[in-house]
């Protein structure tokens, strides 16, 4: 059953190179794992932001210089000099002891930065820690890998802490600041969603030599400047709640197959990219087509962590979706799906079937509410 | 402390016992290792005291507008043999900038510093031991492979060279301690310390237990060097003696494996001959 699902995969992506999953795409997973279209390009391995743009929505992320730059001497100077800040931070959170400062550097193996390479040999650095062999208390930018649907992925947190009782914890190094000990909720919950890809891949590698998940802590520590200074402070995020979702999620991707048996036959992503000029050869409205036959399940929050958000927020405004406002509104209105009927029902142009009508009569009320705030006549029935 | 000389001679004293021991233990391989870095610290000795006297240094390109102090007009591998004296472990092109702008007149930038790392290794190369000192990369104390961040002396030990795991937090509780020295000596002088020289104990301090005053009242004023050195001998003790085993085991593997020049550029890059299919 497989082979034929990998080949309708194959065929959606077309001619281009596949693209492995990433941490970015997983955290997609785990946040919309409803939308059949993200599931389909990611599955595939298409070039979402190729497509994106060719389909005329191109995406603007990691296209901040400055954020990128800024994000980079953040870590580097949080781990400059022998991580004296980062050590200072985490020694207040996680209460290292005095003696655990061991530092393990894994960005590359004596120059060779290649992924495989780096796998290796950030399994067996772990492996001696976790089996209380090697020293190591700090190691950075170990290199971890994960099966998703069969294709691999290679995933590199900032930092993994490991401390003398025997568990790891990922340590995420990010920019955004944390003021009076709160931060950017969206911000976090990317952060740790990308973290959660991490826990998940760690464990598995534990998990091949005989260690069981709890060797690793499903509480993230996020490392960020400190109020209005640049200095670093920590909190810790309790991620409980997506690692579960991930793995659950990561345990259904197999049902792609699913999904794949219920496309037109002959559908595909493929953008045809000429080999000199590198430009897409296929015609932007038959791409835009192709991407219409697959549903999408458009969330504000998608414009987080996905590439093909504002395709899927054009392509749900223009269907007066109520998915655009987002799912606070969305729950409210359960059982209404687009703006117009919304509006139809609340100004009594509809007439509400007999499970609308609950709804309808709050929405009237709602429309009566507001005409007598704004003094204008003739809202409500 | 902050004279490059003083702490060459307390190397080659070193050096000279360490031979003697080496060769009352019949260790003779040991000794002519030993040997060979005695005869690099001494004519790094000679060279600095030459240069040190009537200065000689060449000219510079760009003539300064004053006539700073004393050693301002050296080459920047000058400058940076000088930081890297006055710390005294294998250090970052951020911090040595940093020392040397906290203790030393002239100019040093880290864009200098990263092409003077290139240059040394190919001046070593086409002709060995012409320079008194050259400035190698730390070595990695698994792979032996150079630590490409660090930079280093070659006439320091090879275990000084060595970065092993707790090497790093070692390295930076031994500055502190240079610099806090630094700061001390500096202090009993008319001028003071400069501004840099508090800011980067500062620096130190913040990140080392017990090392700022108590009173959590003005920082920078009350900052004692004294009580920076104590806290930080404190944890240095906490860790010597695992940093020192992973040196020595890591240095006695590179002089059993590795020929003169690769300990001190160290081992060949692993997978350079690997280059991308595509590149």
């Amino acid at each position: 059953m497989k082979a034929p699902v990998d080949d309708r995969l194959a065929a959606l992506r077309g001619s281009a190179k596949r693209r492995p999953y990433n941490a970015r795409s997983l955290a997609a997973l785990e946040n919309n794992p409803r939308c059949t279209l993200r599931a389909l390009l990611d599955a595939s391995g298409s070039d979402k932001a190729a497509i994106a743009e060719h389909a005329g929505y191109p995406s603007p992320f990691g296209q901040s210089a400055f954020a990128f730059a800024r994000g980079n001497t953040f870590e580097a100077m949080v781990k400059d000099n022998g991580c004296a800040e980062l050590l200072r931070v985490l020694r207040e959170t996680l209460k290292l002891t005095l003696p655990e400062v061991a530092y393990r550097d894994l960005n590359d193996v004596g120059g060779d930065g290649r992924n495989e390479t780096r796998r290796d040999h950030t399994a067996e650095v772990l492996l001696q820690a976790a089996q209380g062999t090697g020293d190591g208390t700090l190691f950075d930018h170990p290199m971890l890998y994960l099966e998703v649907g069969g294709q691999e992925a290679f995933l590199e947190p900032d930092l993994v802490a490991f401390r003398i009782d025997g568990r790891f914890y990922i340590v995420e190094i990010k920019s955004f600041p944390i003021i009076d000990g709160q931060a950017d909720p969206a911000q976090v919950r990317s952060a740790t969603t990308q973290a959660c890809a991490y826990v998940i891949a760690l464990r598995a590698l534990l998990e091949e030599a005989g260690i069981g998940p709890e060797a690793v802590s499903d509480t993230i520590v996020l490392v960020a400047p400190k109020d209005f200074t640049n200095r670093p402070t920590a909190a810790f995020v309790d991620a409980r709640k997506q690692v579960s979702a991930l793995t659950r999620q990561l345990a259904r991707i197999e049902r792609i197959s699913d999904l794949v048996d219920l496309l037109p036959e002959g559908l595909t992503f493929d953008l045809d990219i000429d080999k000199d000029n590198k430009r897409p050869r296929r015609p932007a409205e038959e791409l835009a087509e192709a991407l219409e036959q697959v549903p999408a399940t458009y969330r504000p929050d998608c414009l987080n962590h996905c590439e093909m958000a504002f395709y899927c927020r054009a392509r749900a405004r223009a269907e007066a979706s109520l998915d655009v406002l987002g799912p606070a509104v969305r729950e409210q209105l359960g059982g209404i799906d687009t703006v117009t009927m919304a509006l139809g029902l609340a100004r009594g142009q509809l007439t509400p079937t007999a499970d609308q009508s609950d709804m309808a009569a709050a929405l009237r009320h709602a429309a009566r509410l507001r005409a007598e705030l704004t003094g204008e006549v003739g809202g409500a029935a | 402390m902050s004279d490059p000389l003083d702490a060459l001679e307390k190397s080659i004293s070193t050096l000279r016992r360490a031979i003697r021991d080496a060769s009352a233990a019949g260790d003779t391989e040991r000794a002519s290792e030993l040997r060979a870095q005695l005869r690099r610290a001494e004519r790094a000795w000679d060279a600095l005291l030459d240069a040190d006297e009537p200065a000689p240094a060449p000219p510079r390109p760009v003539p300064e507008a004053a006539p700073a102090a004393r050693g301002s007009q050296l080459p920047a591998r000058e400058h940076v043999h000088r930081a890297l004296m006055l710390l005294g472990t294998p250090a970052a092109p951020k911090l040595i900038v940093g020392v040397h702008e906290a203790f030393f007149p002239g100019e040093l930038s880290a864009s200098k510093l990263s092409s003077l790392r290139r240059d040394e290794e190919r001046s070593y190369r086409s002709s060995p031991g012409a320079r008194p000192y050259y400035l190698p990369p730390a070595l990695a104390h698994d792979l032996l492979t150079p630590v490409r961040a660090l930079v280093t002396i070659s006439t320091w030990t090879l275990e000084q060279r060595i970065i092993g795991p707790h090497s790093p937090r070692v390295d930076f509780l031994t500055g502190a301690i240079r610099i806090a020295e630094a700061v001390h000596t500096a202090a009993q002088s008319r001028s003071g310390p400069s501004p840099e020289a508090l800011r980067l104990l500062w620096r130190f301090a913040v990140n080392i237990p017990d090392a700022m005053p108590k009173s959590a009242s003005g920082h920078e004023n009350a900052l004692d060097p004294e009580q920076v050195i104590e806290a930080a001998q404190a944890e240095l003790d906490v860790h010597a003696d695992a940093d020192r085993a992973a040196r020595a085991e890591a240095s006695r593997r590179a002089r059993k494996s590795l020929s003169d020049d690769q300990q001190l550029f160290g081992a060949p890059s692993q997978g350079v001959t690997h280059l991308r299919a595509r590149a």
